[in-house]
């Protein structure tokens, strides 16, 4: 979560784009990623077993299929890469956590960070 | 990036419901390198490894997908498998002190890579890829075993996910031969101008990953 999202805020303001992280934690906002609200509905769908047809759907239709194929792939990457993390346990360097405090408060990854003991 | 296309069967998976087969009958066109990398990691799970066989290799997937283990190995595979965000410290020295860190981190290679292909095609709407028949090649040995268990759960270098395998050569190489098709090259991910042509560019690519990690937990 933590690197991905200063990578999302590091490549969104070199596009330009108003990110918002924010809507990585509620939906209901807007990223500022083109198509960041079908891309989120497909990842909660899959992970939480909700409206997986709907939300295939929507994410070819806003971004088209070969799009849908990306993130099909790179959902599958980060299931392997969490399973890595969580399996060995990597540590986090403390001084980039200190570095990104207000991104850790707005994202609540104190709190994922406190429950693991990392 | 200009990528071959090819059919949907040559990934060796079935259209398993109907709203996946109104796809295919709009594209069935994938590229070809996701197919490739999925194909030959399950050609690695089926060999040999450092201290596992094929044949116990293709055993801690099973266990992992079944839910079902019979073994310390596959308790672990299987944990890892299904609710990775629960697996503590604990959890591997337990794996470990049946098995040894390298089949450890094997298991933990191999359960992170099926996951990849298991929920590629979930989310394809196919069935999933069928698993290999072992080889019976012995293991290679090949540990490395000047590596220190430091604060991590496993003996690893220094260094960022990417080498937090690589107790086990062999494992760290296939887990790095993952990224280009199912997420973005090293080269790729250092420039954030970078659009899969046709497909998603990177603030796209990074929204999954921190949305994904954020649901499970995973801090890192």
């Amino acid at each position: 979560m933590f690197s991905h999202a200063r990578r999302l805020s590091w490549s969104g303001e070199k596009l330009e784009h108003q990110i918002n992280l924010k809507g990585l934690t509620d939906p209901s906002i807007d990223l500022g990623v083109p198509g960041g609200r079908e891309l989120v509905g497909l990842v909660d769908a899959f992970v939480t077993d909700g409206d997986q047809e709907g939300a295939r759907e929507a994410v070819i239709d806003m971004l088209g299929f070969e799009a849908f194929v990306d993130s099909a792939a790179v959902f599958g990457n980060f299931e392997m890469m969490n399973r890595i993390a969580e399996g060995s346990g990597i540590p986090i360097p403390p001084q980039l956590v200190e570095r990104e405090d207000q991104m850790m408060k707005t994202l609540g990854l104190y709190d994922i960070l406190k429950s693991q003991q990392l | 990036m200009d990528t071959e296309k090819h059919d949907a069967w040559d990934l060796h998976c079935h259209i398993n419901d109907a709203s996946a087969a109104e796809y295919r009958s709009d594209m069935p066109e994938i590229r070809t390198d996701i197919g490739a990398v999925i194909g030959a990691d399950f050609e690695i799970m089926a060999g040999p490894g450092a201290v596992l066989t094929g044949s116990e290799r293709v055993a801690i997937a099973a266990s992992a997908r079944s839910g079902n283990p019979s073994d310390t190995l596959g308790v672990f595979a299987s944990h890892l498998y299904q609710s990775p965000a629960t697996v503590a410290a604990d959890d591997v020295s337990r794996a470990a002190r049946a098995s040894g860190f390298p089949s450890v981190v094997e298991t933990i290679g191999i359960v992170a890579r099926l996951s990849a292909a298991d929920r590629f095609c979930e989310v394809m709407g196919f069935d999933p890829k069928p698993l290999p028949d072992p080889t019976d090649d012995a293991p290679t040995g090949n540990v490395q075993n000047d590596l220190k268990k430091r604060r991590a759960h496993v003996p690893m270098p220094p260094g960022p996910i990417p080498v937090a395998l690589d107790l086990v050569p062999s494992e760290g190489e296939a887990l790095r031969a993952m990224f280009g098709p199912m997420y973005m090259t090293e080269d790729e991910m250092s420039d954030p101008h970078f659009r899969r042509t046709p497909g998603l560019d990177t603030p796209q690519l990074e929204t999954i990953a921190a949305r994904i990690s954020l649901i499970n937990e995973c801090f890192y």
